[in-house]
């Protein structure tokens, strides 16, 4: 029986790219005032990014409860004795630690293994697209989880941002918060340092900003998977895809939109670039 | 618990006990936020240990009524109260046990009025309130409370939600009370954790028994910068700190007042509060013997702990390390002008050494600055062309490791001020950092101080001329003709962002006046226009 891959939906790994792969993925709340949406499912990301434009409440995030971990990992242990769980940096959800204690209320017998991947958006969804990869390929859990730690450290990722508003609001502005209070307008890069929010440069203008992330793409020596993903701007993110054709081929570029879950945390016009690779 | 017209003592108990577990899993968090009084990153811990003597003591409540639990809960809280937020907290504690006197349970009106006397009694505890703390937390949440009961609803959840919400709007505004935290880019580590136990209080309220698990509780962000300066400079003038001094006094006929009066010189921050048979006292002291001897006189001592501070504040240094992005490089820049020093502050320098044209720093200014600063390299920003050679002098001074970027005007030092990457190592950033002065056009305009024939252009004194990357090319009467002339010969088909920074002598309007012309010429331009308050330049230009 094949390894199934389970990860949530902060990995924005595309809906129909999981199909294909079997992947599971584990849907994290978005909640309008009381009003409850589970990613990607009741709320389609145009939906959503039109909602935070022009809601006045401030859409706040929640893992789902513990028993849809557990029904999820029953289901699968129905169909399978090996489940390859990857969740997206403990610091900024509960979604590994709702693994882990998910993982003992289980009521089918199954084995199953946690890995914490310090990373969200499509960093993540690289390291669990390899890990997937491996297993419809006959790899064993500990293969593919041997497989995933190593590609953690292998990823990366960098996100112009339009503001750091919704960032600091939604608490998760980590060692970003060295970019607030800016005198002059200009267009934060950030990324994800040891699974935290970590503020790289700072572009004056959006055009210097997407050379930034093409030249963090491009000072990969070895690129395994290319991401790049948009919330609200698909032509900038055409363009960049169209640009960096020339260093890996653009058919196996992910396209992937930045879900509502993380688009809640980092507001509209964000643009990221990730990579798994090997840098020098 | 969900829905309920009134509290028990027993959910009172319940509610906080889930408030120390929510304060519990942010203690890190807090205690890193600490900078004031003195910065000794302890906060949080000394919070959660009040909590939690308040919890025990409320399990040995004589009756399971409001008013017995709350009464518990003071008394635990003033025998376990640690530092001085936690000092600060037991009063609150103390006032919401007077609140709920003779309540068996108790409405959203009684909490309002219950939080109210708690804002009363923690002010009263201390000799000098400061504004931007937990008191300011305090009394601006229970008077949320208040005007939502009072005008809105009497239930107690929603009494709660207005509390927990105002709470956090007064912790993200404490920055702007109290210069210290401004300083430090943080928001008020006692403040933050009332908002905390509050917060947590009403998870428990709603029944988000699955939230207080597994959510962590909400850090308010300051919306100034952490800044690199911080660690060292903050509470500067406290120094030497001493020893952090506290106290449990038992005795008969203790008189808080007598005992406040005759501390108040024997240090800073003191908290002495309690009844005439227990009272517990907190002070910064350099001599914590004196106090000790003075207060055996009156009864007798418990849970005596002094803690040296400077010793703190070394540690509180390294939990620093775990919030900033990186203090191993700092950049010291040359600026004049109010408005330019914060742009460049805003963006990450961690000194601003004033100077510019004809008022060049001497080497021992920068030398100064470069010491001050908490890094060991540090890359210098001349900003001007005749203060380069000074800069490049500062290596030979000192045994930290310099970088001058050569930047010959303002412009040109914000361009490379905004390209430092806080993940790449000294060179590399001195490199990029060069690279990106040369990507930005700058224009500067300024009145000539005599009669003069330069660049083929003669120049009567007090004209006012125009230099495109310290070329002179316009001359005129008028600054902004003479600017926009300038304006001309650069090429702006190509530019993206144009920044105008308008000098002291200029008048905004008169900027933004010329602003809006560049916006309608170029609508594609990103045009800026900011106050920089330089002297001598009515218009420093950047074009990129």
């Amino acid at each position: 029986m094949a390894v199934k891959i389970v990860t949530d939906s902060l990995g924005d790994i595309p809906s129909e790219v999981a199909e294909e792969l079997g992947i599971t993925v584990i849907p994290i709340n978005v909640l309008f005032g009381t009003k409850s949406f589970r990613d990607g499912i009741d709320l389609t990301t145009d939906q959503f990014y039109h909602k935070l434009k022009h809601s006045k409440i401030l859409p706040v995030t929640l893992v789902p409860s513990l028993s849809v971990f557990v029904q999820t990992y029953d289901k699968l242990a129905g169909e399978t004795d090996e489940i390859a769980v990857i969740t997206n940096s403990h610091k900024l959800s509960a979604s590994y630690e709702s693994t882990l204690q998910a993982k003992e209320l289980m009521k089918k017998k199954c084995r199953v293994e946690v890995v914490d991947s310090l990373w969200a958006v499509m960093a993540q969804g690289l390291i669990v697209i390899a890990a997937a990869r491996a297993a419809n390929a006959g790899a064993k859990l500990d293969e593919v989880m041997a497989l995933a730690r190593r590609n953690i450290p292998r990823a990366d990722v960098r996100m112009a941002f339009d503001t750091l508003d919704y960032l600091k609001r939604g608490g998760r502005i980590g060692k970003a918060q060295a970019f607030l209070g800016s005198k002059l307008r200009v267009t934060p890069i950030l990324g994800i340092r040891d699974g935290g929010v970590f503020p790289f440069v700072r572009e004056h203008t959006r055009a210097k900003a997407i050379d930034y992330l093409y030249d963090f793409a491009m000072s990969f020596s070895h690129i395994d998977e290319l991401a790049v993903e948009h919330a609200t701007t698909p032509d900038e993110a055409d363009e960049l895809a169209e640009r960096l054709s020339s260093k890996f081929p653009k058919e196996r570029i992910y396209r992937s939109k930045v879900s509502p879950v993380i688009g809640a945390h980092v507001g509209p016009h964000i643009l990221a670039v990730s990579v798994l690779g090997d840098k020098g | 618990m969900k829905q309920a017209d009134s509290i028990t003592g027993q959910d009172l108990r319940e509610m906080f006990a889930a408030a120390t577990a929510w304060l519990e899993k942010s203690v890190a968090d807090i205690d890193a936020l600490n900078v004031f009084p003195v910065p000794d990153g302890d906060t949080g811990t000394n919070m959660l240990l009040t909590m939690r003597s308040t919890i025990e003591e409320a399990h040995q409540a004589p009756d399971s009524s409001a008013s017995g639990v709350a009464q518990a809960m003071a008394k635990g809280a003033l025998i376990g109260a640690r530092g001085n937020s936690g000092v600060i907290l037991s009063q609150i504690l103390n006032g919401l046990a007077q609140g709920l006197a003779e309540k068996e349970s108790f409405t959203g009106n009684d909490l309002a009025e219950a939080l109210s006397k708690a804002s009363t009694v923690a002010y009263k505890g201390l000799s000098n309130p400061v504004e931007g703390t937990i008191l300011t937390v305090i009394r601006e949440a229970a008077s949320a409370a208040q005007e939502h009961a009072s005008s809105v609803s009497d239930d107690v959840v929603s009494v709660m939600e207005a509390t927990v919400s105002a709470a956090k709007e007064s912790v993200a505004n404490t920055p702007s009370l109290l210069p210290v935290l401004r300083e430090a880019g943080v928001v008020d580590a006692g403040g933050q954790g009332l908002y905390t136990i509050l917060e947590g209080a009403l998870h428990y309220l709603k029944g988000e028994v699955e939230q207080l698990k597994l959510r962590r509780p909400w850090m308010v962000a300051s919306s100034m910068p952490l800044t690199a300066k911080m660690p060292q400079m903050v509470g500067a003038e406290e120094v030497p700190y001493g020893y952090c001094t506290e106290f449990l006094l038992r005795g008969e006929k203790l008189d808080p007042d007598k005992i406040s009066r005759r501390l108040k010189d024997k240090g800073e921050s003191l908290i002495v509060v309690g009844d005439d048979s227990t009272i517990r006292v907190h002070i910064h002291t350099l001599d914590p013997g004196n106090v000790v001897h003075y207060v055996t006189s009156l009864g007798t001592l418990h849970q005596v702990s002094m803690r040296n501070m400077d010793e703190q504040h070394k540690d509180y240094l390294e939990m620093q390390k775990e919030r900033m992005p990186a203090l191993d490089i700092a950049i010291v820049a040359v600026v004049a002008g109010d408005g330019l020093a914060d742009v460049f502050t805003s963006l990450g320098a961690a000194a601003i050494v004033p100077g510019g044209q004809t008022m060049n720093p001497s080497t021992k200014d920068l030398l100064q600055a470069v010491d001050l600063v908490a890094s060991e390299k540090v890359i210098i920003l001349p900003n001007n062309k005749n203060i380069v050679l000074t800069a490049n002098q500062v290596q030979s001074l000192t045994t930290k490791t310099i970088e001058v970027v050569p930047t010959e005007t303002i412009p040109q030092g914000v361009a490379a001020l905004l390209t430092f990457d806080y993940e790449t190592d000294l060179e590399t950033n001195a490199q990029n950092m060069n690279r990106a002065k040369s990507s930005v056009k700058s224009i500067e305009v300024t009145r000539a101080i005599r009669s003069t024939r330069l660049g083929g252009l003669d120049i009567k004194k007090n004209q006012a001329i125009g230099f495109l990357d310290g070329d002179l090319v316009a001359v005129g009467d008028k600054t902004d003709t003479v600017l926009n002339e300038v304006l001309a010969r650069a090429d702006l088909n190509a530019a993206e962002v144009i920044t105008i920074y308008h000098g002291a002598d200029t008048k905004p309007a008169e900027a933004e006046q010329v602003g809006s012309a560049i916006r309608q010429e170029h609508p594609q331009l990103q045009v800026e226009v900011v106050q920089g308050g330089q002297p001598h330049y009515n218009y420093i230009v950047s074009i990129e």
